[in-house]
């Protein structure tokens, strides 16, 4: 059971499983996810992903179906009308049907794996993503990421390699995926599926097939094992953040592939070296970082570029506030020096 | 008016005990209203003569809340006693805890809970805060304990009576422990065991209803012991429960036993 922690303790970062869960599931472009509860908990989610999917440019309507508990059905039990809801949705033209749970109806018991196990025409995939229960919005990432990856087969290897578990609410989303693709083609990779980013089911079928998988935070080393466990595809546990860290990601890349990644090692550094050299007028400011994250895998990016550009680091009274965000790969720590060249010369 | 709530063990003999006391309160021209919450529904049958009455939540599911009038949903069993079952879901599904919200809300838009007397009969076990709900405020504030000399029955009172002392606490909560009711299993000084219990508890015995075999004939003929045997030992016992409840002025915040007291009480019993 879990405990409950001091109500001071709200993480910003913590956020609700069903929330995580469909960040994921409403990527699959042909399925639906059924939310089964009131219908409060789908109009809210939905809100949430059209409006960060419009700032992200995917103008995708997420297709989300509530079951729509009222009263009596928690009185009586919600499974009928959870039953109801998937029929109505096979009647449409879906190749699956996910159903996240909310805290209500683990709370009656309603047996959603049961109700799921019935006769369906298209694969019908139950995620328990009860907020309550204790799990974060990663947790709902992770638990709906498994649930897909059961869904594809060992299949032949081709040689791809696959991303897993993007960020699909972060604002530089299709950024950083870019910046990987980048590094991947460097080493004359070819970059697999996103796993899962506006994705198909058919194309999730060939999950297996990668050489490597590079997950983009290590919060899902457990998506990671499964893969490796189901397919036998190792796994790099996240993308790189900063300068040196971008460099040794290409070692690690060039490693796991058992190919010679020197010469993408070198075409880099002279990228970074050329990135670096456009921001000399950086160099000997006062600076002290601010949010919005403190993350110290950011941070230690953070002071490392300022170090590079001689970019003075301290609490003083001169200093110009300097915002930290997650740098992905090379391409986001140019971006950050973008933003700090405005706040240095505003 | 007066709110009474009787709670005990399941199996205990909450449904038979509340529909005589109904029935008695009923014979001395009382309007009284008698309400089944448990999900099984037979609170009420003897007063109904053997009929299984729609319940409140039957009807919420197949007509929805708003067709509902308090006509169908109440019904007029022995004497005038008006019966209502709150109902809830079949075995092993749904929140039958929510059922009793839902149930008493209905009752308050009807203007339902009115009489002289309203008798809530309800499940064994508090085994969640639905079915504290008729302890709550606006609703029963005097609470009896069913229970024989048995110690499971004991222990299911005693954890009751944590019940009600933890609603005393609240602001406003004038849920009191109003009495024991010992319905006797027959064991050997059973009456003494139960009302020393009732006294360690900060509260009374109020009645003592021995056991009787004129019990199964009424309910196997479908009838309260005072409709069925209106004259017999059994019914006048009824009766005096009928009496003692509506002079009771005694009510108390329980002081609920810890377990190993209440097993040396009803060792000391034996």
């Amino acid at each position: 059971m879990i405990l409950n922690t001091s109500p001071t303790l709200s993480s910003r970062s913590g956020g609700c499983t069903l929330t995580g869960a469909l960040s994921v599931t409403t990527h699959v472009r042909d399925a639906v996810s059924i939310i089964h509860g009131p219908k409060g908990c789908a109009h809210h989610n939905f809100s949430l992903l059209h409006a960060t999917g419009l700032d992200n440019d995917l103008a995708v309507i997420p297709d989300l179906v509530s079951s729509a508990l009222a009263e009596s059905d928690i009185v009586f039990g919600g499974e009928e009308a959870l039953a109801r809801t998937i029929l109505a949705v096979c009647e449409r033209d879906v190749s699956a049907v996910f159903v996240l749970s909310t805290c209500i109806v683990d709370t009656i018991g309603d047996d959603v794996v049961a109700v799921c196990s019935r006769e369906y025409p298209v694969p019908v995939i139950p995620i328990s993503t009860a907020g309550f229960l204790g799990g974060n919005f990663q947790d709902g990432v992770n638990k709906a990421l498994i649930s897909l990856a059961a869904l594809a087969e060992p299949t032949q290897n081709n040689g791809c390699v696959n991303f897993i578990g993007e960020m699909n609410l972060e604002y530089e989303v299709e950024e950083n995926y870019a910046e990987i693709a980048r590094i991947l083609t460097l080493l004359g990779l070819t970059p697999g599926i996103r796993f899962v980013h506006n994705i198909t089911l058919d194309e999730i079928s060939e999950l297996g097939a990668a050489q490597l998988n590079i997950l983009r935070d290590p919060q899902l080393v457990p998506v990671g094992e499964y893969l490796k466990d189901r397919f036998g595809t190792p796994f790099l546990p996240s993308f790189p953040t900063g300068l040196s860290d971008t460099l040794s990601f290409i070692e690690s890349i060039a490693g796991s592939c058992g190919i010679d990644g020197k010469r993408a090692v070198g075409i880099e550094q002279a990228l970074q070296a050329e990135i670096l050299a456009d921001f000399t007028d950086l160099a000997d400011s006062h600076a002290v970082f601010c949010g919005p994250v403190s993350d110290p895998m950011s941070s230690r990016a953070a002071q490392e570029a300022a170090d590079a550009l001689h970019i003075r680091v301290g609490n003083d009274q001169n200093a110009n506030a300097l915002p930290v965000h997650p740098v992905v790969g090379t391409a986001g720590v140019k971006r950050m020096l973008h933003r700090w060249r405005r706040s240095l010369h505003a | 008016m007066k709110q009474i709530a009787l709670y005990g063990k399941g199996g205990i003999g909450k449904s038979t005990t509340s529909s005589n006391l109904s029935a008695a309160l009923s014979e001395r021209g009382l309007d009284i209203l008698q309400i089944g919450c448990d999900p099984k529904r037979d609170s009420t049958r003897m007063l109904m003569h053997g009929r299984f009455i729609p319940t409140v939540m039957d009807l919420v599911r197949t007509q929805g809340d708003t067709a509902i009038t308090l006509s169908d949903v109440e019904f007029p069993g022995y004497n005038g006693v008006r019966c209502v079952e709150a109902g809830g879901p079949e075995p092993g599904v749904g929140c039958a805890g929510r059922g009793i919200i839902a149930t008493f809300q209905l009752l308050e838009k009807f203007g339902a809970l009115k009489g002289d007397v309203i008798v809530y009969d309800v499940l064994g076990d508090v085994v969640c805060g639905g079915f504290a709900m008729p302890m709550r405020e606006g609703y029963a504030q005097e609470i009896y304990l069913v229970t024989s000399g048995e110690l499971m029955s004991l222990y299911a009172a005693n954890n009751i009576c944590k019940a009600i002392k933890r609603l005393a606490s609240r602001v406003k909560s004038n849920c009191r422990l109003a009495g024991v009711i010992c319905n006797a299993k027959g064991q050997p000084k059973e009456e003494e065991l139960v009302a020393e219990f009732a006294r360690q508890v900060n509260s009374n015995l109020i009645e003592f209803i021995p056991r009787d075999r004129v019990v199964q004939l009424a309910e196997l003929n479908r009838k309260t012991v005072i409709e069925y045997e209106p004259a017999s030992a059994q019914a006048e016992c009824y009766r005096s429960l009928a009496a003692r409840v509506m002079e009771n002025t005694r009510l108390t915040i329980p002081t609920p036993l810890e377990i190993d007291d209440l097993e040396h009480l009803a060792y000391s019993f034996i």
